[in-house]
């Protein structure tokens, strides 16, 4: 079993949630986050003042998916998360070790 | 016989014979297992001892033991006898004590206490209950404010623990204010301080206990919160169902109020100075006790008690409350704009609420009163909304959004605008546009001037605009900005629309306005405020007008100055610009109440701005909002707004004239604002804010954009002007806004024509620094 975690542009998350459950994937946790990559996010001037904006709002999209879904996964939040620009973000893939359904106990693949 | 089985019935009134059955069945159980135990009285407490017996509700029983020996030799039949009713599947919630322990107040034993208060003898000794009976009576006799007021702090307690609020989409029907257990705090006051009046509270006793009858039934146990899925499973209309219980819901609370109100207060010393110090603010028509407002008889029942309200943060009582229910106070628009700006306008529209007199104010009110929307956010009804959206621009925690608002003149119309964002919500259509058409036909019965009216129907017409952007839209992408400019077109409207949002998001529900969400709303406002000051000097008129010599007046000026003047304005700008054919200036003076207007029309020269800022300065005038703009032609129009605060226009009228003729001459440049500006005196700086200066290069292709933030004072206009005049350049576009003392002023400056270079840059910023001090 796989884990991705994908940090996105907000906008993009309606986009990213359609693609995913048109290929089958209903089950995600999603949330608010904000950082930066290498950019360090960007300079804001306001009134005279220039502040470093580093914390930018992200959002993070959660999955644990079979083995075998997850590349399928992984092309369709590439294609529709992206823009082409700067701060597309980042996704990132885990093993699990294992996964347990909290109602009756199933566990590995079953419990997805 | 099962007490599970008796029936719950469908019709409210019937409960309460339903409930008394079931508490009649529970006691033939008992009587049927009870070991005949000597020495000791069981009596019913609490709900058991009131007959209100719920389905799956605890049973309270109390042990009365004659002595501490007693007590320890019942333990073991006791326990026996619990355990076989336990058996049977009903729950005793038990205690065993002495008639001496009944009958003391400490920490720890209110609920002891109050459960005695609805006791019945059952079984057992009915002389020790009768010796329980007597000395419990005494002790309220001589406790009983005590005990009242720990009833009250209890019940406080238990109300912050809601948020003080009836309007719980899913109230749990024990706990919630409003609810069942109110109901019974408003029964035990009555005991302990009996009122003249008793309340009529059997319509809200009936719906509420059926309520909570039918969850018991529906869940198998002690269930008491009305979940959404329980509203649908208890009714086909839950909507209707739960306006039904926030109506019972308002009853209890009111009760409950005046309940509490009679039973006179304990404070500590402290407290009770507070309160004292407060009923200072007690006027010929208005007594103040405990922040609580009472009318005296001369008062006038009229808006006037609201307006009081709002200013000082306080309640009505319940006799006030009475007196404005039958009466029908009226407002026209200045009321109610007078009320907006008071400091605390949710205290008095909540006032107004509870009187019932917003709905007779503004009936569309009816609409979403206590109107329930469906969804997973929403924390209050439509109502409750919107008044905890004006309450939240009370106090913001954020320090950027807090400055935003110091810097709106007139905040009463955003707060108008959110009183009625909504009101279109009840209508089945697109809320927006029903709420915006209701708004407009509120707006014109009130009598609202024109300007006031379209800034509240754009806000309402746009009140979703900028989440729907925050959440959808890339920010980074120029386009967005762009669009987001173009709707809200001016800055004043996007300050105006960024705070209605910001108290939209933060009434929604307690966390909604989330660190991440106001920083994407920020986001959005600086975006959109950079492309509407890059847009001053950029967005140029050049649409052709129907009259070409009104087009080629029009030609050039920046889009701005139509957006921000009426037709009227328009016409009489180009009245005076047609003067400039056979003379020089073309100047024209209003006033409206304290504040002033001059309007300069002339051709374009070096330094005029600067001397004409100091024109106005050497008469003692303080500019407060100004705009110059200069169209395709070389004819600029400035305007400057300006306050009088030595009221030397006031008091002598020739000075209109004296000053109209002044600026004339410098125009002309028969008097310099030096010459007029000598022998005033320097003034006095507080030096609170440090000015700063910022150039920005990029923000226009033909001209650097200079903005200014400083403390303001009497001829700072007039020494920044003058700075830039000096150092060679020609000031393009202006746009100078203060508020509480504040100056934020934005200038496009050329040199020769062009941007600054980076030296004359770096000359300019320090020559405005110390012009700003």
């Amino acid at each position: 079993m796989k884990k991705i975690e994908a940090v996105i542009q907000p906008h993009k998350l309606e986009d990213v949630k359609e693609a995913l459950k048109n290929i089958g994937i209903d089950g995600m946790t999603i949330s608010e986050v904000r950082g930066h990559g290498r950019q360090k996010g960007h300079k804001e001037i306001y009134r005279g003042m220039e502040y470093q904006v580093d914390l930018l709002p992200k959002i993070k999209i959660e999955m644990v998916l079979a083995e075998a879904r997850a590349e399928e996964a992984i092309r369709t939040i590439l294609s529709s998360a992206r823009t082409g620009k700067i701060g597309d973000g980042k996704i990132f893939v885990f093993d699990v070790a294992e996964a347990i359904r909290i109602r009756n106990e199933d566990r590995g693949e079953a419990a997805l | 016989m099962n007490p599970e089985a008796v029936l719950v019935p469908r019709a409210p009134e019937n409960v309460r014979p339903a409930l008394a059955a079931r508490t009649a069945a529970v006691a033939a159980i008992l009587r049927r297992k009870w070991p005949k135990l000597g020495g000791a009285a069981l009596a019913a407490v609490g709900g058991f001892g009131r007959a209100e017996l719920f389905p799956h509700s605890d049973i309270d029983l109390l042990l009365i033991a004659a002595s501490e020996e007693e007590v320890r030799r019942l333990k073991e039949p006791w326990s026996e006898f619990l355990q076989s009713l336990w058996d049977l599947g009903l729950r005793p919630s038990h205690a065993v004590h002495t008639a001496a322990e009944c009958a003391a107040d400490h920490d720890g034993n209110l609920e002891l206490i109050i459960s005695l208060l609805d006791r019945r003898f059952l079984l057992g000794d009915p002389a020790i209950f009768a010796g329980l009976d007597h000395r419990f009576e005494a002790f309220l006799t001589k406790r009983r404010a005590a005990i009242a007021r720990r009833l009250i702090d209890a019940t406080e307690a238990r109300h912050a623990k809601y948020q003080n609020t009836i309007y719980h989409l899913e109230p749990d029907l024990k706990n919630t204010p409003g609810a069942l257990r109110d109901l019974q705090t408003i029964r035990w006051l009555s005991r302990l301080h009996p009122q003249d009046e008793a309340p009529e509270l059997s319509a809200p006793f009936e719906m509420l206990a059926s309520l909570r009858c039918r969850l018991h039934e529906m869940a198998g146990r002690d269930r008491n919160i009305l979940h959404f899925e329980a509203q649908e499973a208890l009714s086909s209309n839950p909507a209707a169902l739960m306006r039904d219980y926030y109506r019972q819901a308002r009853i209890v609370e009111r009760a409950l109020a005046r309940a509490i109100e009679a039973v006179p207060p304990k404070e500590t010393a402290l407290l009770g100075r507070f309160y004292e110090w407060r009923s200072r603010l007690s006027t010929s028509q208005y007594t103040v006790q405990r922040d609580r407002v009472w009318m005296r008889n001369p008062a006038a029942v009229d808006f006037g008690v609201f307006e009081f309200v709002a200013r000082h943060r306080l309640c009505l009582s319940s006799a006030a409350i009475d007196r404005l229910a039958g009466a029908a106070p009226q407002a026209r628009w200045e009321d109610w704009k007078r009320l907006l700006s008071l400091p605390y306008p949710a205290a008095g529209l909540r006032a107004m609420q509870q009187a019932g007199v917003l709905a007779s104010l503004i009936p569309e009110w009816r609409f979403i009163d206590c109107l329930v929307v469906r969804d997973f956010y929403h924390r209050y009804t439509v109502d409750e909304h919107s008044i905890v959206a004006i309450a939240s621009l009370e106090s913001i925690a954020d320090r950027r959004f807090a400055a935003l608002l110091s810097e709106i003149p007139d905040p009463q119309l955003i707060r108008f605008a959110l009183l009625l964002h909504d009101i279109g919500k009840g209508s089945g259509h697109d809320h927006v546009e029903a709420s915006r058409r209701l708004a407009r036909e509120i707006l014109l019965r009130l009598g609202a001037p024109e300007e006031d009216r379209s800034a509240i129907e754009f806000l309402v017409a746009h009140h979703l605009d900028l989440s729907a952007v925050m959440t959808s839209r890339d920010l980074h992408d120029a386009a967005t900005a762009k669009e987001v400019a173009a709707r809200v077109q001016t800055i004043e409207r996007l300050k105006q629309l960024t705070l209605l949002t910001y108290a939209d998001i933060s009434a929604v529900n307690a966390e909604a306005l989330t660190p991440w969400r106001r920083e994407q709303l920020w986001q959005v406002y600086l975006l959109a405020s950079a492309e509407l000051t890059s847009g001053l000097y950029s967005d140029r008129i050049h649409a052709a007008e129907a009259d070409p010599a009104l087009a080629s007046f029009l030609e050039g000026l920046p889009v701005r100055y139509l957006r921000t003047h009426t037709h009227a304005e328009i016409q009489a700008h180009f009245d005076l610009a047609r003067q400039l054919e056979s003379r020089p200036t073309a100047i024209e003076i209003t006033h409206h109440e304290k504040i002033y207007r001059l309007t300069l029309l002339a051709r374009d020269q070096p330094g005029l701005f600067a001397s004409v800022s100091g024109a106005i300065a050497a008469f003692g005038l303080s500019i407060v909002r100004a705009e110059a703009f200069s169209n395709a032609h070389g004819i600029v129009v400035d305007t400057f707004t300006f306050s009088d605060p030595h009221r030397a226009l006031e008091l002598n009228p020739s000075e209109f004239d004296r000053l109209r003729r002044t600026v004339r001459r410098v125009v002309e440049g028969r008097e310099t604002a030096e010459q007029l500006l000598r022998g005033r005196p320097k003034p006095s700086r507080s030096g609170r804010l440090k000015p700063s200066v910022n150039l920005n290069d990029a923000a226009s292709e033909r001209a650097t954009l200079i903005e200014i933030l400083a403390e303001d004072r009497p001829g700072l206009l007039y020494d920044l002007a003058r700075a830039l005049s000096a150092a060679g350049c020609n000031i393009e576009v202006v746009l100078i806004d203060t508020e509480a003392h504040k100056a934020h002023d934005v200038f496009y400056v050329t040199r020769d024509g062009r941007k600054l270079d980076a030296a004359a840059a770096a000359r300019i910023r320090e020559s405005l620094l110390e012009a700003a001090l």
